[in-house]
Parts: C-alpha cells; sequence; structure tokens
C-alpha cells in the first residue's frame, strides 16, 4: 500500500482520502472554532448541499459529488455569506 | 471521458477509486487558493489549520468512547451518571468539545438495541468517536437505517431476536447520541483497560455488539 500504509488509521479506515479533504475539513472545523460561523449555519449549507445534489456519491461507477465536495461546497457559500471571501470566482474556478 | 488509473495516485484502501486524477487535482487546486486567500488575509494560520488535521488524525478515535463505555461498564454509579448526564461525565475522562457539547448516551439492554445515525446529513460525536466513516454518511445507511433498521443491521452481520425492540436516534442540529453497548459474557474480571480493547466503533454506533474477545 506504499504512502497510504503509513497514514494514520482509525478502526482500520483512513479519515481522509485526499490532501484537499484534509484541508478543506480543517478550514471549516478551524474557522467554525474562531468564530467565524455557527454550526448550525454550516451545517445548514452542509444538508442543503447534499440534497440539492442528488445526496452523496461515494460509491463506485458515481460521477456524482463525493461527502468533503457538499463540505467544500457549504464552506464557500458559507464565507461568502459571512463576506471572508466575494465570490467563488476568487477561487479561480 | 475515460481517465485510467493514474499510478502515481495512492489506491484507496476502502472504497474503488471515484474520481478521476484530473477531478482530483481540480479539487487540490481549489482548496489551496482558498486556504492561500484566507491565510494571506489573515483569517486563520496555516499552524492552526495543520493543528486541526493532527487533532483529528491523531488524538480523537473510538478509542475515547471505549473508555468511557469500559468506565461505565466497570462503575455502576459512573454509568448513572452517564445516563443522567452523558456530556458531564464524559468530560470525566477528559473529552469533549466540537460536536459533543450536548452528548446522550442509551444504553443497549437484553430487550433494547439502539442505533445511531444522521439522516440529514452525517452528525456525529466527534470527541468521542473521531470522525464518522464513509458508510455513515452514505445513503445507503443514512436512509435506510430509520424505515428498515433490522434489515441494515442483518448487512452488517448483526441479527435481532424479534423480542429486542430497536431504537434508531436521529442525530439533531445539536444532539450526539453514543450507543453503551452491553458489557458481553466472559468478561468477568477484565482490567477497565482490557474492556476498553474489545469495544469496537461500530459497538458505539449500534451496528454491532461487542464480543469477549476484539
Amino acid at each position: 500500500m506504499g504512502g497510504v500504509g503509513a497514514l494514520p488509521r482509525r478502526s482500520g479506515e483512513l479519515i481522509f482520502h485526499d490532501q484537499w479533504e484534509r484541508r478543506a475539513f480543517a478550514l471549516g472545523v478551524a474557522l467554525h472554532e474562531q468564530g467565524e460561523f455557527i454550526w448550525d449555519d454550516f451545517r445548514e449549507y452542509l444538508i442543503a448541499s447534499i440534497s440539492a445534489n442528488g445526496d452523496i456519491s461515494e460509491m463506485l461507477d458515481s460521477s456524482g459529488p463525493g461527502y468533503y465536495e457538499h463540505w467544500l461546497a457549504a464552506l464557500e457559500k458559507i464565507l461568502i455569506k459571512k463576506g471572508l471571501i466575494t465570490s467563488s470566482k476568487d477561487l479561480a474556478l | 471521458m475515460a481517465d485510467k488509473h493514474q499510478h502515481d495516485v495512492p489506491p484507496n484502501p476502502y472504497l474503488e477509486k471515484r474520481r478521476t486524477a484530473t477531478e482530483t487535482e481540480a479539487l487540490e487546486e481549489r482548496v489551496q487558493q482558498l486556504e492561500n486567500l484566507l491565510t494571506e488575509k489573515g483569517v486563520v494560520s496555516k499552524k492552526t489549520l495543520d493543528r486541526v488535521v493532527s487533532i483529528y488524525e491523531n488524538d480523537l478515535g473510538p478509542l475515547n468512547g471505549a473508555k468511557v463505555v469500559a468506565r461505565a461498564w466497570i462503575d455502576a454509579a459512573y454509568r448513572q451518571r452517564l445516563l443522567a448526564d452523558a456530556t458531564k461525565a464524559i468530560k470525566e475522562l477528559g473529552f469533549g468539545g466540537l460536536q459533543g457539547e450536548h452528548m446522550v448516551v442509551v444504553e443497549n439492554t437484553a430487550t433494547v438495541h439502539n442505533i445511531v445515525a444522521c439522516t440529514l446529513c452525517s452528525c456525529y460525536p466527534w470527541p468521542v468517536l473521531g470522525l464518522p466513516p464513509a458508510w455513515y454518511k452514505n445513503p445507503p445507511y443514512r436512509s435506510r437505517i430509520a424505515i428498515d433498521p433490522r434489515g441494515v443491521l442483518i448487512e452488517f452481520g448483526l441479527e435481532l431476536d424479534d423480542s429486542i425492540e430497536v431504537r434508531v436516534w436521529d442525530s439533531s442540529a445539536e444532539i450526539r447520541y453514543l450507543v453503551l453497548p452491553e458489557r458481553p459474557q466472559g468478561t468477568e474480571g477484565f482490567s477497565e483497560e482490557e474492556l476498553a480493547a474489545l469495544v469496537t466503533r461500530d459497538s458505539m454506533i449500534g451496528v454491532a455488539r461487542v464480543n469477549s474477545s476484539s
């Protein structure tokens, strides 16, 4: 398994599969802990993203967004709402 | 568009690679830019972000919850406190914080089996269990657990007798649940550490029982 085998595991699973998931998660948690937004507001955006995009597709043969894509989308939305970023265009998508 | 497996990307150990390498790169770029933007503006520091990653990858995990369960099995008074005010009792062992501010512990007995889910997203008691597994966040579990809990449990290898009442706890915006599984037979005389070693994450979610040998 190479590099993957070196990563820490809890209950035999990786917590984060890709680096971006790790960083997106950390941004959400850190900004919340700093008081930039309350968890319920973030959670609402998360739920909205999940239900708007046909739920989560961490499945084989799926082209839909996975869990952390919803997390990232919710994070961007709430940061725009709070004026911390001006728009998704800031991110040159 | 058929991107083949990219040999420089590590294989996913628990499910088939779902995103193409191009998609993953785009996401890496997007998050990197977001992080740069916010750190450059001074909104958050890279050190803080690194620390968050470290906490969630190293410090938090089901071993915390296992200790709570083992303590409740050994100490009847602690068990009572845990059932009466879980947040406070869990804090006695030094665990608490984000996503564990409002804990409720639900106890399995000979006649009641509890299961926890978050049907809308992924709410989970981070301080005692760490981050949830992928299956907990996915539709096959979330959408079916409240409708057909016994059927879902069978898929996890747990078949419950009809005489056992099944209770599904759907995490609300605030409350986070932890299942206190039944102490297995044949563990009389086990130390608290030995008991904690038997307690699995899945038993604290409620999709498994604890066995006397882990």
